[in-house]
């Protein structure tokens, strides 16, 4: 018996075709809608225009699609033999917005996807406005951001060899009284612990200390005995280098090197988003990669206990907010404003090339490649992490997201697992 | 706080990247905002009806706000094309409010497919054969992303049923009245031509080299700051005309010049008026304009 | 006649007078009582007008740049190729040389020549832009409709505007062998080359 069923309000939609056999989920096909052709739209356009049209893939990781697109460039330039140096500076600065917008993504995905359908899932409604909890971390840490990149959504701040901005310590100061304010709402909203107190936290058992919306999260996972469910291929990648972790892949909790060339992009048939797989494998991305990979203790002990199942999948995205939080202050803190914003002048002769980049977006790895011929693109290719994610598998084996959900009894519960994934609808059909 | 009735909104989406729907949710007073209205729909706030019900096109609503690029056949929601959802909606709706670029003129989505991708009411800065049915409705809210204090604005003065005066791309003249070069901070530099000597620095305009739009864009930006705190050439960034019908243009970061003229002129400014100021403006050095204006000393 | 527009034909009267003066004799040679003189006014009367010689030097730059300036105007008004233009702003440039020689002997014999004079107030293209501004809509136009190629403002200004003045000083020093008129064609088919796209 096949159902189909629509999923809304993932950044779009995407309808799940479910296969059930003998009261349980046996195969999921995924399908995305209507492809909007970005990789079109910048084939004949100057390189440095992909700072502007890429950004709008996605309403919710625009500024991941900038980063991404500027080092594609700056990675192009070193092809052809242009010499890229970026200030500590610039570099901090890409850094520190970058994550901000991470953490936007977690408090908004946490707050306004999860908490209502686990609400929906147990039965426990509550009166709470959620949007206005994610809409408060989220404005809070977006105009830290933008005090740097001028605005979010939609930032074209980045641009080769350095940033546009020029920051006084007046800014950096007000950024960090921004950060301070995130982190009082991690405090007061988010788990019920001083900061200092959360993050001393060490082990599975600790966890109980958590309260607030984190703490109830996990006890209505733990309620509805989803605790161990949506467990995949328990592999994991990481092809972007941050502050989280450094590019690797990891079977269970053991990390290897990662090249860019293995990623293979192919056609899937039923939708318009395309599948990627590394060395013909598999992958999750996304936080739990990056813990993972990253070697994140308090991450690490739930993996050994629940392996990569939604809890662990829940809490690592939650969690990397305040690992972004610590690594943002340290960032801000060590800026020294004296460096050049950009090191590039305005004149560039580079005008073939060809440049790519990976960058760890919200949801996991993104990747560009642009080929310029003559200062014009030829040729732009975007693999978004949801693809990661959402692939369908092979012949050797089922797709992450569908692996995930596969076992489940309802609908219901293999629709929350897919979320838990943080799906982008919009991504997916660039 | 809020007593009278709540307004319906219902917020649609056809081609899209949800920038507008995030630039509103990033609102800092949305909460009082939300009070005097109630979403019949919304892309990612938690509302009472599915897609699918919305798709039918029997719900009640006061105000539509669209978003997204609109094209008549191939794109739908909840199973449903989305051009029958927005007719039906345009319909029954007191208001339309198109939210962003996509949505007003058919914005960067309309690169992909110029024939059959438009907004909903202009393609481009043209009517549609919908305007004459929904003129008397619309106000369009261009920007690729809208800023949230448009649109609660609009929402705002139309809960009061208070006037709002507009172009005659149905623009309401308090937000797209100005251009964005009004209020920018790097005014100085744009009276006396002195450009930026490159990217990432607090002085010189990006008029003349960067590729900045500013003189010649309609919008807000410079008064209603982004996020509450900044805008693209507070930091730097050229303003790439993303309110207007003709965005995207080419070579962003570039401007276009004939012999180092600037080949557009700001908004309504003679071209023999702006090169006799610029060729004046332009004799003089100015030290102070071209000193730094923070040095750190070690 | 109203006393205003009495004043302002004296005015033009005295710049004339000067210019005429200043480009033959020479700006330091020539003195303020020389101008009243031929004028027939006396030097309070002028001193009334102009409040110093320099004031009236820097006038006078004004007066003949804006004249030549709505000259070129009138060209860029027309409907024609940028070829064609070029035709007619050189030709224009040498009939004014062989009409009011006074007019670029004053540009190329005291306006370029006593740089002291002018720098205060007269800085950069303040007192020329009456001409400059039209010669970059020239161009504007001649590169946005893509007979021109694009270009360093001052590279293309120099070599048009150089060449003419080059050829009015070597009038001027009567070297030429023939009427300055004559070299209309070939001189327009050279700035054309060097200009176009």
């Amino acid at each position: 018996m096949i159902i189909r069923e629509l999923i809304e309000k993932i950044e779009g939609e995407a309808e799940l075709d479910f296969t059930f056999n003998e009261g349980k989920i046996e195969d999921v096909q995924i399908n995305f809608g209507f492809y909007r052709g970005m990789e079109e739209i910048l084939e004949g356009r100057d390189a440095r225009d992909a700072l502007v049209i890429t950004p709008r893939v996605c309403g919710i990781c625009n500024h991941a699609h900038l980063i991404t697109a500027v080092k594609a460039i700056e990675n192009g330039y070193e092809n052809a033999g242009l010499k890229v140096a970026l200030s500590p500076k610039a570099k901090a600065i890409r850094e520190f917005t970058l994550s901000c917008e991470l953490m936007q993504n977690h408090m908004t995905w946490f707050y306004m996807t999860i908490l209502p359908q686990l609400e929906k899932l147990t039965g426990e409604i509550s009166t709470q406005n959620y949007a206005l909890k994610a809409s408060y971390f989220s404005s809070t840490v977006t105009k830290a951001m933008s005090i740097f990149s001028g605005q979010w959504p939609h930032s074209s701040y980045a641009v080769p060899g350095g940033v546009t901005c020029d920051p006084s310590y007046v800014d950096v100061m007000q950024a960090e009284n921004l950060i301070d304010e995130c982190i009082r709402f991690f405090e007061e909203m988010l788990t019920g612990l001083s900061f200092e107190k959360y993050l001393s936290l060490n082990s599975l058992s600790s966890l109980g200390s958590v309260e607030g919306d984190l703490g109830k999260a996990l006890w209505l996972i733990d309620k509805n005995e989803m605790a161990e469910a949506g467990q995949s291929h328990d592999r994991f990648i990481v092809l972007g280098d941050s502050v989280l972790a450094k590019p690797g892949k990891a079977q269970a909790t053991k990390v290897s090197n990662v090249a860019l060339r293995y990623v293979e992009e192919s056609v899937q048939t039923g939708t318009t988003a395309k599948a990627v797989s590394y060395k013909q494998k598999l992958y999750e991305a996304g936080p739990l990669a990056r813990a993972i990979v990253g070697k994140e203790p308090l991450v690490k002990s739930l993996h050994k206990r629940y392996k990569d199942s939604i809890f662990t999948r829940v809490f690592a995205r939650v969690h990397e907010v305040a690992t972004l939080l610590v690594q943002s202050k340290k960032l801000l803190n060590a800026l020294q404003l004296d460096e050049p914003s950009c090191t590039l002048g305005k004149m560039l002769e580079a005008v073939d090339f060809e440049g790519e980049a990976a960058v760890e977006a919200a949801r996991g790895s993104l990747i560009h490649k642009t080929s310029v011929k003559e200062g014009k693109i030829e040729n732009y290719e975007i693999i978004v992490p949801t693809q990661w994610n959402l692939s369908h598998g092979n012949e050797k084996e089922e797709g992450v997201a569908v692996k995930a959900m596969v076992g489940s009894k309802t609908i219901q519960d293999a629709t929350f697992i897919f979320r838990t994934f943080d799906i982008c609808s919009v991504c997916t059909t660039q | 706080m809020a007593s009278q009735k709540k307004l319906k909104l219902l917020w649609l989406q056809s081609i899209t990247c949800n920038g507008n729907t995030h630039s509103f949710l990033n609102y800092p007073d949305l909460a009082t905002l939300l009070s005097y209205f109630e979403f019949v729909y919304h892309p990612v706030i938690e509302t009472p009806y599915t897609i699918e019900e919305v798709a039918k096109g029997k719900l009640e609503c006061d105000i539509l706000i669209l978003e997204g690029s609109f094209r008549e056949e191939g794109f739908t929601r909840g199973r449903v094309e989305v051009s029958k959802i927005f007719t039906a909606y345009a319909k029954r709706a007191k208001h339309i409010i198109s939210a962003g670029t996509c949505a007003t003129f058919g914005g960067i989505f309309k690169a992909y497919d110029p024939e059959y991708i438009s907004g909903f009411i202009f393609d481009g800065e043209e009517r549609t054969a919908r305007y004459e049915t929904y003129a008397s409705k619309l106000i369009s809210l261009p920007g690729c992303p809208i800023h949230p204090k448009w649109l609660s604005y609009v929402l705002m003065m139309l809960l009061k049923e208070k006037p709002i005066p507009i172009d005659e791309l149905h623009r309401p003249q308090e937000l797209y009245g100005i251009t964005v070069h009004t209020g920018c901070t790097r005014n100085e530099y744009f009276e006396w031509k002195i450009d930026s000597k490159g990217f990432g620095l607090k002085e010189g305009c990006l008029f003349y080299e960067q590729g900045c739009q500013g003189p010649y864009t309609r919008g807000s930006c410079n008064k209603i700051l982004w996020n509450d705190t900044s805008s693209k050439t507070i930091v730097g960034t050229p303003c790439f005309g993303c309110t207007e019908p003709s965005f995207p243009k080419r070579a962003l970061y570039s401007t276009k010049t004939n012999m180092g003229i600037p080949a557009t002129m700001p908004l309504g400014v003679p071209r023999r008026a702006y090169l006799t100021v610029t060729g004046i403006a332009k004799s003089f050095k100015i030290k102070r304009f071209e000193e730094r204006i923070i040095t750190y000393d070690h | 006649m109203k006393i205003a527009e009495k004043k302002a034909l004296k005015r033009e009267s005295i710049i004339q007078t000067a210019l005429q003066l200043f480009s033959s004799k020479g700006f330091h040679k020539t003195t303020i009582p020389d101008i009243a003189k031929k004028l027939h006014m006396s030097v309070g009367n002028l001193y009334n007008y102009f409040s110093s010689k320099d004031i009236l030097a820097k006038e006078i730059i004004k007066y003949t740049s804006n004249v030549l300036g709505e000259e070129i105007r009138e060209v860029n008004m027309l409907e024609i190729s940028a070829r064609e233009k070029i035709r007619k702003i050189v030709a224009l440039y040498f009939r004014m040389a062989e009409r009011h020689p006074e007019r670029i002997e004053y540009f190329l014999r005291v306006y370029l020549a006593n740089r002291e004079v002018f720098n205060d107030g007269c800085e950069g293209m303040t007192c020329v832009s009456g001409f400059v501004t039209e010669i970059m809509i020239f161009f504007d136009d001649g590169v946005s409709s893509g007979e021109l190629r694009d270009q360093d403002f001052f590279s293309a200004f120099g070599l048009f505007m150089g060449y003419l003045g080059g050829m009015v000083f070597l009038k001027g020093e009567e070297m030429l062998t023939k009427d300055i008129g004559q070299y209309t064609d070939d001189i327009s088919l050279n700035i054309y080359a060097a200009l176009k796209a």
